[in-house]
């Protein structure tokens, strides 16, 4: 009961600061920004239009949803909102859990919005598949930003974190590939180091890097073997952020 | 749906001090000023850098390697923006043209475009080594992906047979297409027999284009009579040829 109010009144919130018109005029602005780059090409016109479009507007949507979700909760924090509700007898778990809810609608219906134009750009089922993708990721950053804002309280550190997180999950495969074929130094203890060091956090990211790909637009969509794997790692990390955020939650002294 | 078109609470523009939209106004201004006084960027030939390593441009570009690729070829394009297509050209090092197109192969092998800048852009410039500098990187790369990359190829051969006046090299390539593409056009698969005509070399066009149209592999009627009627000429040609040697 309390988790669904809570999460209904959160994306009622998101309606009411003009989440859905952000993500309107980001869309308009990226339409333009990819003619410019399809007039640019002299060939596979197209192609080059569906490329920088999907790249982009993965890009402009994980920014819209951690952003809103970062200033959203630090604004409840700062207007003592959270203070209220908790006083109202609401467990903290309810909180945590409603508010990932309606950060979650939001989330879904920014990557709806934004993948509009890829289904005239594209064939219909890896616009889809794409759009899905976009959706688990943009529900993993979703989950990353509250827990990030509900462990460092402060905007500025809670949005480096989910940056440099987001950056570091896109580039753990190139790193990975980099650090077993170094161009010098092969098996000295610095490079067995740095391996080992990478390897390991290739454990802990996702590789984020295979989520959402612009190949699947251009050239073939992914198997639904492909798809689903990505649907599971995403709800286990999304369990993973969502017991982290809860442990912080629980640990913070209000 | 109302909400989202709310008037904000604001505070009339009779309440901003006077000075502000001035200052506001006149900063603006000097910069449309500043910035019309600056010549208008040109991408120089001489400025055009090495590609960076695959290794650099795959961690850069954040797994989005179709995007990398679109951006390197787009950044090269924009040294060809210039008027007179054959003097800029000429100033460009076409060993770094060639490493912005490899690595953009390299990160979209499914793009004709690296190909099509190669064979359609750099090699029209009117200096032979650039010429066949350009031919041998495509002919390198239809290797790679034959069925997919023949047509960049064939323009090559033809190029090669025209411009170049190398009949050996435009075989060269039309052999390889017809050896290794077998999903080329019919056209480009028969090429060698024509360039073996032009060549001279009658005996090998009259077997190799014999055993075309004994194979079945053409079917359409027009491309048959077509086919059909060329070599007869050949056994004419060649027979000729062979009455004039007997009377000497």
């Amino acid at each position: 009961m309390h988790i669904t109010t809570i999460g209904k009144y959160t994306a009622l919130e998101a309606l009411r600061t003009r989440v859905p018109g952000t993500a309107l005029l980001a869309l308009v602005l990226l339409v333009c920004a990819s003619l410019f780059i399809r007039e640019l090409a002299v060939f596979e016109a197209m192609r080059f239009q569906t490329g920088f479009y999907a790249a982009a507007a993965r890009l402009v949507a994980v920014f819209l949803t951690s952003v809103y979700v970062l200033a959203s909760i630090t604004r409840e924090f700062n207007d003592k909102g959270l203070e209220v509700v908790l006083a109202l007898d609401v467990p903290r778990t309810h909180y945590i859990c409603g508010k990932l809810a309606g950060f979650m609608v939001v989330a879904v219906f920014i990557a709806i919005i934004i993948s509009l134009p890829l289904w005239v750009l594209a064939p219909a089922g890896a616009a889809c598949a794409w759009t899905v993708s976009l959706t688990v990721e943009l529900a993993l950053i979703t989950a990353l930003s509250l827990f990030c804002v509900v462990t460092f309280s402060q905007l500025l550190p809670a949005a480096g974190f989910v940056a440099a997180f987001y950056l570091l999950a896109r580039s753990i495969t190139a790193m990975r590939l980099m650090g077993a074929h170094p161009i010098s130094g092969e098996g000295t203890p610095s490079q067995q180091i740095s391996l080992v060091l990478v390897e390991g956090l290739g454990y802990l990211l996702p590789a984020l890097d295979q989520w959402t790909a612009t190949t699947w637009l251009v050239d073939s969509p992914p198997e639904p073997v492909q798809l689903l794997g990505i649907f599971l790692q995403g709800m286990v990390y999304l369990a993973l952020l969502t017991a982290a955020a809860l442990f912080d939650f629980h640990r913070r002294s209000l | 749906m109302s909400a989202l078109f709310r008037e904000s609470e604001e505070r009339t523009l009779h309440a901003v001090p006077f000075m502000v939209p001035l200052l506001l106004a006149l900063a603006l201004a000097l910069q449309i000023i500043i910035h019309s006084q600056q010549a208008t960027p040109q991408a120089r030939a001489e400025a055009l850098e090495p590609a960076p390593s695959a290794n650099v441009l795959r961690a850069a570009s954040f797994g989005e390697s179709i995007v990398a690729a679109q951006f390197s070829v787009l950044y090269l394009q924009a040294f060809d923006n210039q008027p007179g297509i054959s003097i800029p050209f000429r100033a460009l090092d076409y060993n770094l043209v060639m490493s912005w197109l490899q690595i953009a192969l390299q990160f979209d092998p499914q793009s004709g475009y690296p190909l099509m800048m190669a064979s359609q852009l750099y090699g029209q410039v009117n200096d032979e080594p650039r010429q066949r500098m350009m031919c041998e990187f495509v002919h390198a790369r239809f290797l790679d992906a034959p069925d997919k990359r023949w047509r960049w190829l064939a323009h090559c051969a033809i190029m090669a047979k025209h411009r170049l006046r190398d009949q050996t090299l435009a075989l060269r390539y039309a052999t390889d297409i017809t050896r290794y593409a077998g999903t080329a056009s019919g056209w480009a698969r028969q090429m060698r027999i024509f360039i073996l005509e032009d060549m001279g070399e009658l005996g090998s066009a009259k077997v190799l284009l014999g055993g075309l149209l004994a194979t079945g592999e053409v079917t359409d009627p027009s491309e048959l009579h077509f086919l059909t009627e060329r070599l007869k000429a050949l056994e004419s040609a060649e027979k000729s040829s062979s009455t004039t040697k007997n009377r000497q």
